[in-house]
């Protein structure tokens, strides 16, 4: 891009930069062509440093592998407007009488537009050099196409045994450039096969490439000259003879003597003889370089199985901590000795405290009652649930007055505290017993102390009672089931009103697709029977 | 009289005539909404990305290596508009000489995905499949909650379509003795078979060098480098699925092609 922009600040325009690059591609495409169909010894023709000239950055395609022959450079440069045609023959050495038969020939024209093309090109400053960017970069994809092309047609190998030093074939490749070529016989022109390459539009005109060639230089039949039989008799009978070992350093030992090492190696392979097999795993060892480690993309699974498993514990390990510490006094102060054996895992220093209280008869209640108010202040929880305690024990009285007057209500409220009743049972229902009879003797009634005097007597009695609690707490258990399948129903409640809001919105929704069909099945009806209308009234008065 | 109940009778047949009428207009509003959705999804998925299918070589695992390099480095002398010192390079098993760039950091990251390909091929012998090579183009996005990223906007898509098959008929051996050893018939169908796939490579060689020319519109403006690239080749997973896989690749592929 720097290229263009200079050559086109030095032309004053877009249409001077077009101008430079169409001679220039037709000069490139030349010195492209020659240097692969001019055979030469390459070894005195190595190749240049890294820098390059500013002629050779055109197109970004420096042609310095290999470089084109010492002849192009002698050769006068294309005419601005006027075909380039490049005849690539073959002939029979000696220069005999021996005709040329043109193997290959490349064209590269400009062809201009019209005037009516013209008149539409002439557009602004910047459309030009916009259009010259374009054709640029166009170009120089078709040069390498070019480039690539004439490596891959046949003549290519020709070019590449001719230019093996040290040995001369019954043909020799020669050239001839012009902007115009004698045409094809037809049998020429029936063997050749053409290939066009896609044009590059320019300010100038198309820019067009194309090739016509022989598919197949089989017919030509090249062979080494028998004039130096010596050498040829000495390479083959060599090669078999001897050693593949010893044979591999007396090749290598030509080559650095012949300086390239492509040409000798590169006839060998062509040739129909053993001689190419040994070198096979040099080439190999050349041009494949030492193998990467295959490493299994999947790193990202395990990092989220463990992120998942993290979070999983994280989980799980939060709500045990506090009820292991809140159950284990509780259950251990009120259990008797199975009950104990049950409950021994819980923290060692309160089941010491449990057993020295239970030894001691008389001062237990007093001791208990010490640590229940210890225990008490140290929970922050404890208020809500002595609030929750006093409530279910108003319940129960509230529920059994209730029950002999009106059952139905009496019902409903035994069912929400039964289910209070079981989230306490969890936790210390039944040292909150033994604690709230004793405030609600004293402010009830008389019905109240009798309450509290059956309580008193019943703690007295040590392992019959708490067998007596554990009963009592079983058969309380059981309404769990049924306060769990209240909210079971309404949940299923829920889910109902979600499916019939849904199917409100599709009713509404084809209401209104009904309404809008119904709006036009009226209007049709109603156009109808007014051009119905008309006819008829047409008719009848045609009848009258 | 008789005028005025001709024209009740008139009237009659209209009602029943009408009906028909509004249904084929409702199904036809209907079709024409899901037209509308239709037409709005695939405007959404088209983008400007030309692709090429190259021909199906089938070729032998030792051959791979050559195949690939000779294809993959003629297309990107091709895609490669910025300043090169071009190299040939001459195959190994066949007549060939193919140009590189002169970029070894290139040559070699071609190399690395050969070798990549060629484990994959040795895990899933005798099967049909595709290397892809994508150009693309990168523009970063608005900075989002996540941080800023860049989205790629392929451009261009070669598929390169290989069938690799075991070399059973020559034995496991590919010493120069071994091959002398082999009869005549062997050695000619081990001819003739190598002389069909190099001109099945000179066709595939010559239809990028079409395809390269004709399409040029939709490349980017020339950086003082080599284009964004992504070579593509088939994962571990693809052989459970097989042939869908194929399928699904080359869905995938016209708006966000495979990538590892």
């Amino acid at each position: 891009m720097a290229t263009l922009s200079d050559s086109a600040g030095g032309g004053g325009g877009g249409r001077a930069g077009a101008e430079l690059m169409v001679p220039q591609f037709h000069l490139k495409a030349l010195h492209a062509i020659l240097a692969v169909r001019a055979p030469r010894p390459l070894a005195a023709a190595p190749a240049p440093a890294a820098s390059f000239r500013r002629r050779d950055r055109w197109f970004h395609l420096p042609l310095h592998a290999p470089p084109p022959p010492a002849s192009a450079e002698h050769l006068p440069e294309p005419s601005p407007g006027e075909p380039l045609v490049v005849d690539v023959y073959l002939t029979p050495s000696g220069g005999g009488g021996g005709a040329e038969a043109v193997v290959e020939r490349w064209t590269v024209s400009c062809e201009p537009w019209s005037a009516g093309a013209r008149g539409g090109g002439g557009a602004a400053a910047s459309g030009e050099g916009l259009a010259v960017n374009r054709a640029y970069k166009r170009c120089i994809t078709l040069l390498r196409s070019v480039y690539t092309a004439l490596r891959l047609l046949p003549a290519y190998r020709v070019f590449r045994l001719l230019c093996a030093s040290g040995q001369a074939y019954n043909y020799e490749m020669g050239f001839r450039v012009g902007s115009f070529a004698a045409p094809f016989t037809r049998a020429e022109e029936a063997a050749m096969s053409t290939r066009r390459f896609a044009p590059v539009e320019t300010q100038l005109g198309r820019l067009v490439v194309s090739v016509q060639y022989l598919p197949s230089l089989a017919a030509f039949n090249l062979e080494i000259c028998s004039l130096a039989p010596a050498m040829l008799i000495t390479d083959y009978v060599g090669s078999p003879a001897a050693d593949p070992m010893r044979a591999f350093p007396a090749s290598l030992t030509e080559a650095a003597s012949s300086a390239p090492a492509f040409p000798p190696r590169r006839p060998n392979s062509w040739a129909p003889s053993p001689a190419p097999w040994p070198y096979t795993p040099g080439q190999q060892a050349k041009f494949s370089p030492p193998p990467a480690l295959y490493a299994s993309p999947t790193p990202s699974p395990p990092t989220f199985a463990g992120g998942y498993l993290q979070s999983r514990l994280s989980g799980e390990t939060a709500p045990m901590i506090i009820p292991g510490g809140g159950r284990g006094p509780v259950h251990n102060r009120n259990m008797s000795d199975p009950v104990r054996g049950f409950m021994l895992p819980p923290p060692s220093p309160k089941n010491i405290r449990g057993d020295s209280g239970g030894h001691e008869t008389p001062m237990e209640t007093g001791r208990t009652g010490i640590r229940m108010a210890d225990l008490y202040t140290n929970l922050p929880s404890v208020p809500k649930i002595k609030i929750k305690d006093s409530r279910d024990e108003s319940g129960r009285f509230s529920g059994v007055f209730s029950s002999s007057g009106s059952p139905r209500l009496g019902f409903s409220r035994s069912s929400s505290r039964l289910s209070m009743q079981d989230d306490t049972d969890d936790l210390d229902f039944p040292f909150a017993v033994d604690d709230v009879d004793t405030p609600d003797s004293r402010p009830g009634s008389s019905g109240g102390k009798d309450v509290g005097d059956q309580a008193s007597s019943s703690s007295h009695k040590s392992q019959d009672a708490a067998v007596g609690y554990l009963v009592h707490m079983l058969k309380s258990a059981r309404p769990l089931r049924d306060s769990s399948n209240s909210p079971l129903t309404s949940r299923v409640e829920s889910v109902e009103g979600g499916n019939v809001s849904s199917f409100m919105s599709r009713r509404t929704s084809d209401a209104l697709e009904e309404l809008e069909s119904f709006k036009e099945i009226k209007e049709n009806l109603l156009a109808r029977s007014r051009s119905r209308m008309q006819e008829s009234l047409d008719k009848s008065l045609r009848h009258s | 009289m008789f005028c005025s109940s001709g024209a009740v009778g008139y009237q009659s047949p209209e009602y029943f005539c009408g009906n028909p009428t509004g249904f084929l207009s409702l199904y036809i509003i209907r079709n024409f909404i899901w037209l509308r959705l239709l037409i709005r999804r695939f405007g959404v998925a088209e983008m400007n990305c030309e692709t090429c299918q190259l021909k199906e070589l089938e070729l032998e695992p030792r051959e791979i290596k050559d195949v690939l390099r000779c294809i993959l480095h003629t297309i990107f002398f091709h895609r490669t508009l910025s300043l090169v010192r071009p190299k040939d390079f001459d195959c190994d098993f066949f007549e060939i000489t193919y140009v590189q760039c002169g970029l070894p950091e290139l040559e070699k990251e071609v190399d690395e995905k050969i070798n990549q390909f060629v484990a994959w091929v040795e895990k899933h012998p005798n099967r049909s499949s595709q290397v892809c090579l994508s150009f693309f183009d990168e523009k970063n996005k608005l900075p989002s909650w996540f941080g800023n990223k860049t989205e790629r906007i392929y451009w261009e898509q070669w598929f390169i379509n290989l069938h690799v098959i075991s070399p059973k008929r020559h034995g496991k051996s590919h010493s120069s003795k071994a091959l002398t050893n082999i009869g005549g018939q062997a050695l000619e169908e081990s001819s003739s078979r190598r002389a069909a796939l190099e001109s099945s490579i000179h066709e595939v060689l010559f239809q990028i060098i079409n395809f390269a020319n004709e399409k040029k519109d939709h490349i980017p403006p020339i950086p003082d480098r080599i284009f964004n690239h992504e070579i593509s080749i088939p994962s571990s997973s693809d052989s459970m699925f097989g042939w869908n896989t194929d399928v699904l690749r080359r869905v995938l592929n016209s708006g966000h092609p495979y990538s590892l």
